[in-house]
């Protein structure tokens, strides 16, 4: 491994302290961080540690809104009641993440900040509408995801600063989410493509609001306007659903790259569409919150 | 620089780089080969798992500056040295999970982390708890076999 030198802050005012002055590259999981370092794809003279911040790793309501620490690792998020409960589709994303070594390791708020446009969290976030709380050497600021996100391994993210908290509105009842994922296989596999969806219905059981991301299909993990608005108002079916996944494709930018070709993502893509609407509208209608 | 955690459960203290990784002190410093680089310190194939607190990591992947004040085991900890085989170590080999021997500690701890949280788990749990150790040679019906084997006989000595 190449040669950097590791600080291991205690509390968040040394870290962001350690980060201004070292100009150093902030460690949560590593599990995507030590790889980059090891290929010298990365090479920064400084990292500093954030495992020992144990106070940024939690889960937790906070009246109507769901809060969780941006060191909740993928194990922790997919094993808690109230993930599963409030936000499944970020549940079974955590779930579909590598292996569990790699769970056991990996956090939230890396998943967030590698901006992989692959990053299994960020569909499900988008859906939640999920709002990140930032904190720096300039005190703490909030952003949305999109305004975070600005490209493949870019964010708006200043010198210094990390993700604290990620905080998202508990969905209305009834409403139902779901988190669909396609890899070259089942474990340890890079999305191909993945799509998280969010329905919440009416008293008269049609679509009152609908929302829908897209993983692996743009430069960044992003919601498919098109598809939200063919879905609106609309008695929720098969015959909604395939207009909603053609809809998707004018949101969708895919690459051909190592894991699959462009043709291949967009066909994906409505076969996903479909497969998480259908598991939204089915958890939506037992009435099961969300 | 000295970092201080638990390894097998015997506390050591070690003067060295924070920044090396958990694998390479674990091999180096202490001796305890059982944990092996398998993908080049990638995180790719699992044969460096040990049990952080309990739970399976890949050694490769985490600095041991990290784990300050933590408790790793490794396979060396599952069984004392010359004595008998921990019952699920003795499930791999009867159920012939077991050739080459590269992947089989990381295998085993990753399977003794699921046993503990999940004493009868089905086939599905089982692969999954599985799926972060890769094998080239023996595959992995066997190994599945070995860890429904070992729940058995976990389960008769509770």
């Amino acid at each position: 491994m190449p040669s950097f030198q590791l600080h291991s802050p205690s509390d968040l005012a040394e870290l962001t302290r350690l980060l201004l002055e070292t100009e150093g590259t902030v460690l949560a999981g590593g599990t995507d961080l030590l790889p980059r370092v090891r290929r010298g794809r990365l090479c920064p003279a400084h990292l500093v540690d954030a495992g020992r911040l144990r106070e940024l790793r939690f889960v937790r309501r906070e009246g109507p809104e769901v809060v969780l620490g941006a060191l909740s690792t993928h194990a922790d998020l997919s094993s808690s009641p109230l993930v599963r409960e409030l936000a499944p589709a970020l549940s079974e994303a955590c779930a579909s993440v590598g292996c569990p070594q790699t769970r056991n390791r990996g956090t939230l708020g890396g998943n967030i900040a590698n901006a992989s446009p692959a990053a299994d969290g960020l569909p499900p976030l988008l859906v939640l509408e999920a709002t990140a709380e930032l904190r720096g050497p300039g005190g703490a600021r909030a952003v949305t995801l999109p305004e975070l996100l600005l490209g493949p391994g870019r964010t708006s993210l200043r010198p210094a600063e990390i993700i604290e908290r990620v905080r998202f509105p508990a969905p209305p009842a009834p409403s139902g989410q779901a988190f669909q994922k396609l890899g070259r296989r089942n474990g340890m596999a890079i999305a191909v493509a993945s799509v998280a969806a969010l329905l919440v219905l009416d008293e008269r059981g049609r679509i009152r609001t609908a929302r829908l991301a897209l993983g692996s299909l743009a430069p960044t993990a992003r919601r498919s306007p098109a598809a939200e608005e063919a879905l609106r108002g609309a008695e929720p079916g098969e015959a909604a659903f395939r207009r909603a996944a053609a809809a998707a494709q004018a949101d969708a930018e895919p690459i051909d790259d190592l894991r699959a070709s462009a043709a291949h993502r967009r066909r994906v893509l409505e076969v996903l569409v479909r497969r998480a609407l259908e598991r939204s509208l089915d958890r939506a209608a037992r009435g099961r919150r969300p | 620089m000295t970092v201080s955690f638990a390894v097998n459960g015997r506390e050591v203290q070690i003067a060295c780089d924070p920044g090396r990784t958990l694998l390479e002190v674990l091999r180096e410093d202490l001796s305890l080969t059982g944990a092996k680089d398998g993908c080049g310190g990638e995180g790719e194939c699992g044969a460096c798992t040990v049990l952080l607190d309990g739970e399976p990591v890949n050694a490769c992947l985490v600095l041991v500056g990290q784990v300050e004040g933590r408790r790793v085991e490794t396979i060396e900890g599952l069984a004392p040295p010359g004595g008998e085989l921990h019952p699920i170590q003795r499930a791999f080999v009867e159920a012939g999970a077991v050739q080459c021997g590269y992947c089989t500690p990381g295998a085993v701890l990753a399977a003794r982390a699921l046993l503990s949280r999940e004493p009868d788990p089905s086939e599905e749990q089982i692969r999954e708890a599985l799926a972060g150790n890769l094998c080239r040679c023996t595959g992995y019906a066997k190994m599945v076999d070995a860890v429904r084997r070992a729940a058995r006989e976990l389960g008769r000595e509770a």
